[in-house]
């Protein structure tokens, strides 16, 4: 006689009616043992589950991100195991209900749909909140969501149906399989009506400029310590500005992307949302990303500290308000951005990033040759708006003293010819003097040179650079900023009065191909200083 | 994890039931003949010789299951052990199994001659059917339904028919389906019939009977080849009948080998426990009966 194979001996007894059982015969299994230990799965799959809703959230709400695989499989696999203790400690939570439930099977249902709920919330409510645009190929990611929420409920089921037998042997009623089916089709349904249909905030009206002849130029110098005695090589500099007329206001502690956002936007950082260096690249990932709901704790908090995520830089994606030359762009007036801290493309806008300009940087001084030179290359004169961000001096503010003053020199060379073309009525020249990493009790200035205006000196916020910039420049102020004109600093009638609601929200164009990964760019930054 | 302390309904509702049972059995004998003591003799040491009594008790159970009138399904569990007995006799004999021991005691032809045991297992089928038609608080529709059932558990298509295979069944050439088909009709049948027949006697609808016939199909493979890994591995005193006696002939155990079978008798049993889902709670004593299957020694 043949032995019959235990696959063979189960295909066969199939056939014969044997071995179908009303609900999942599984669920059964280990509770034979007395033990509730479908737990287990239910645990491992609800994490899974967990961690594809958020990963989905996060592809919906960056752009790019879903098109790399190794993003989605390092963040899937860090909010897998970062779920996981939640998870437990919920099904242990479970299995006591299951221990005391004298309706396991209306119960145990009921924490399945529980389970389904919770996926698709930390799916939409992820997707919700990191992005007012979602693209409708981020919908795909429905069918892994649904499949993953679906796979929990069920585990979760019966793991409570397997605990409950386990304890009492009261078996369940008939099965649910069709809840949870249809508890996916409406998570899969309310996703696509909450984000597809969410009203997505219109683009505002460019507002229409009255062009004004001469351009202005704005030169945004990093770590220009003007009010710290010890600095060397800005004397020079020093010298300079106390020409030109001056809004201050007392800086504070932050770091370069939020500081200068403030003053590209005329937004707090509360509005603007470029907070620090707000992303997060889990370990193995190459991009950064903001965390979605749910995940915070995780990580900007306990990966960081355990070395499994580190900060990753912001990007253009991050900011949610128009910087000075996207206004200026949108409202026809070309313009150029070169070296700005979250900065991307934008129609009309002729922008070099942040990362574009460190990418080929050794240091401090290279970083601002570069930026003159990409600034120097692209103002060929006809933009509305021109402007340059320096931040050589901020990175070389720890660096030795012949280094620095060399740096100093030629930002101060670039701003004495700016000065003189400004002074003689070619340009009106706005320059921004925010110290990122500013001692106490120092200032941040906006000097202007617009014309021969006699000197003087005015408090001012450092949200009123941007409005005031692009007054100067012809368009109307939104009456919405939190920054206003400062019409102190200019001459007199030379702001365009007419105002507008609002410039609108940002909303991005689509991300082009990266020249440079954010691991990259992180590299480049660290070495530069940053991020220390 | 440590096992709960679980109370296992079944063993509570074994010991709440079978002193009753054993009580009922006994009462339920036919009358003694003065004209055959022997035979009133054999009927009884057939009946009350100490068993398992899992058919009657499942019969009650799925009486119980089905809230039917606790007389009614004490007669059709009454009817089962009887008809079971008389199948046991009946296989023990030496044109059958010819076993020597049964229940920790020498088989019923050894002790009374091969003939007064072939007319005790007659007079203990026609008792059966004789108490299973007269049951007491049902209709006549349901013990008409009930006997039906026996008869189809016994007959000529239950375990005559599983019986008659297995003596002519060759035990090199059986086949999987060969083996099922007998067993199903030696042991599954009566399980069926026991299951169905206590409920039944409740008044029990078609979609119930349905988990219940799934429940002890299941139960009754399970048992069987839980049976045949008995005797392969067990010993004549511990199981109180000969063993070591199938090493000549084809059964689940030899056909699967030992950790498959052990696997499918698992798988089985979940089955069987699923199948009872539907019915819920009330069902929990029937499903603590894969438990004791599971756990068998004897």
């Amino acid at each position: 006689m043949t032995e019959v194979s235990l696959e063979e001996a189960r295909r066969r007894l199939r056939e014969l009616g044997y071995l179908n059982g009303g609900v999942e015969r599984f669920v059964f299994r280990r509770a034979f043992a007395g033990r509730g230990g479908l737990f287990v799965p239910a645990v491992l799959l609800s994490a899974f589950a967990a961690a594809i809703a958020s990963v989905a959230a996060v592809a919906a709400g960056e752009p790019g991100f879903g098109e790399s695989p190794t993003a989605v499989g390092a963040l899937l696999l860090h909010l897998f195991f970062a779920d996981l203790p939640a998870t437990a400690l919920l099904a242990a939570v479970l299995a006591l209900a299951a221990d005391q439930s004298r309706s396991p099977a209306g119960a145990a249902t009921f924490a399945g749909l529980t389970a389904a709920g919770a996926v698709f919330f930390l799916w939409i409510g992820g997707a919700y909140s990191l992005s007012r645009d979602i693209p409708a190929r981020a919908f795909l990611w429905g069918i892994p969501v649904a499949l993953a929420a679906m796979l929990a409920a069920r585990s979760v089921r019966s793991g409570f149906l397997a605990r409950a037998y386990a304890r009492s042997r009261v078996l369940p009623g008939e099965p649910r399989r069709r809840v949870f089916l249809a508890a996916v089709i409406t998570g899969v349904v309310a996703a696509v009506l909450l984000l597809g249909l969410r009203p997505r905030p219109a683009p505002a009206r460019a507002p229409l400029p009255s062009p004004r002849s001469m351009p202005v130029v704005v030169a945004a110098v990093d770590g220009l310590s003007l009010d710290s005695s010890s600095a060397g090589g800005i004397s020079g500099i020093r010298g300079l500005l106390v020409t030109g007329v001056t809004g201050w206001w007392p800086a504070r502690q932050g770091v370069p992307p939020e500081i200068w956002s403030d003053l590209a936007t005329g937004e707090p950082a509360s509005h603007h949302g470029v907070r620090a260096l707000a992303r997060v690249r889990a370990a193995g990932s190459p991009l950064g990303v903001r965390p979605p709901l749910g995940t915070a704790w995780y990580l900007r908090r306990l990966a960081p500290a355990l070395k499994l995520a580190s900060s990753a830089p912001v990007s253009a994606a991050d900011r949610r308000r128009l910087a000075f030359w996207e206004v200026a762009a949108s409202a026809g007036i070309p313009a150029v951005s070169v070296g700005w801290w979250a900065s991307g493309p934008w129609p009309g806008c002729d922008v070099v990033r942040n990362e574009d300009v460190l990418a080929g940087a050794s240091g401090g001084l290279t970083a601002d040759a570069r930026a003159l030179g990409e600034f120097e290359k692209r103002r060929r004169g006809g933009q509305g708006i021109a402007t340059v961000y320096l931040p050589g001096l901020d990175i070389l503010r720890d660096s030795n003293n012949e280094e620095r003053i060399q740096a100093a020199e030629q930002v101060h060379r670039f701003l004495e010819n700016e000065v003189s073309r400004a002074v003689a009525r070619e340009e009106v020249l706005v320059i921004l003097a925010a110290d990122s990493h500013p001692a106490p009790s120092a200032l941040g200035r906006m000097v202007v040179f617009d014309g021969r205006q006699p000197v003087r000196t005015i408090q001012v916020r450092a949200e009123d650079a941007a409005p005031s910039i692009l007054s100067r420049a012809g368009v109307p102020a939104a009456t919405d900023l939190t920054g206003r004109p400062a019409a102190a600093l200019f001459p007199a009638d030379s702001l365009e009065r007419t105002t507008t609601a609002t410039y609108g929200p940002r909303l991005a164009p689509p991300a082009p191909r990266l020249s440079i990964t954010d691991r990259e760019y992180l590299e480049k930054l660290k070495s530069l200083g940053y991020l220390q | 994890m440590a096992r709960p302390a679980a109370n296992l309904p079944f063993d509570d509702f074994a010991a709440s039931s079978l002193p009753s049972l054993e009580k009922e059995l006994s009462r339920s004998l036919p009358p003694a003949s003065g004209r055959a003591p022997d035979l009133s003799r054999a009927i009884g040491e057939a009946v009350l010789s100490p068993g398992k009594r899992l058919r009657p008790l499942v019969a009650l159970a799925a009486g119980e299951l089905v809230r039917a009138p606790r007389a009614a399904s004490g007669t059709v569990a009454v009817a089962v052990e009887y008809l079971h007995a008389a199948s046991l006799v009946l296989d023990d004999l030496p044109s059958m199994d010819n076993a020597r021991r049964r229940r920790g005691r020498p088989t019923l032809h050894l002790v009374h001659g091969v003939a007064t045991a072939e007319l005790a297992a007659v007079a203990l089928i026609a008792r059966a059917f004789e108490l299973a038609a007269a049951a007491p608080e049902t209709t006549a529709r349901t013990r008409s339904r009930v006997v039906e059932e026996l008869s189809r558990a016994i007959g000529a298509e239950g375990c005559c028919a599983g019986q008659a295979a297995d003596l002519a069944a060759d035990p090199s050439g059986l086949a999987l389906e060969d083996l099922e088909a007998i067993h199903s009709r030696k042991t599954g049948a009566l399980f069926v019939a026991a299951v169905r027949g206590g409920a039944l006697a409740g008044g029990a609808g078609e979609e119930t009977l349905e988990s219940l016939t799934l429940f002890a199909r299941n139960l009754g493979l399970a048992f069987q080849i839980t049976d045949d890994l008995l005797d392969l591995t067990g010993s004549p005193q511990r199981m109180g009948k000969d063993t070591h006696r199938d090493a000549h002939r084809a059964n689940f155990a030899t056909l699967f080998g030992e950790a498959s079978s052990r696997k499918l008798v698992e798988e089985l049993l979940e089955a069987s426990v699923a199948a009872l889902s539907p019915l819920g709670r009330k069902a929990a004593v029937l499903a603590d009966l894969a438990r004791v299957v599971r756990d068998r020694q004897t």
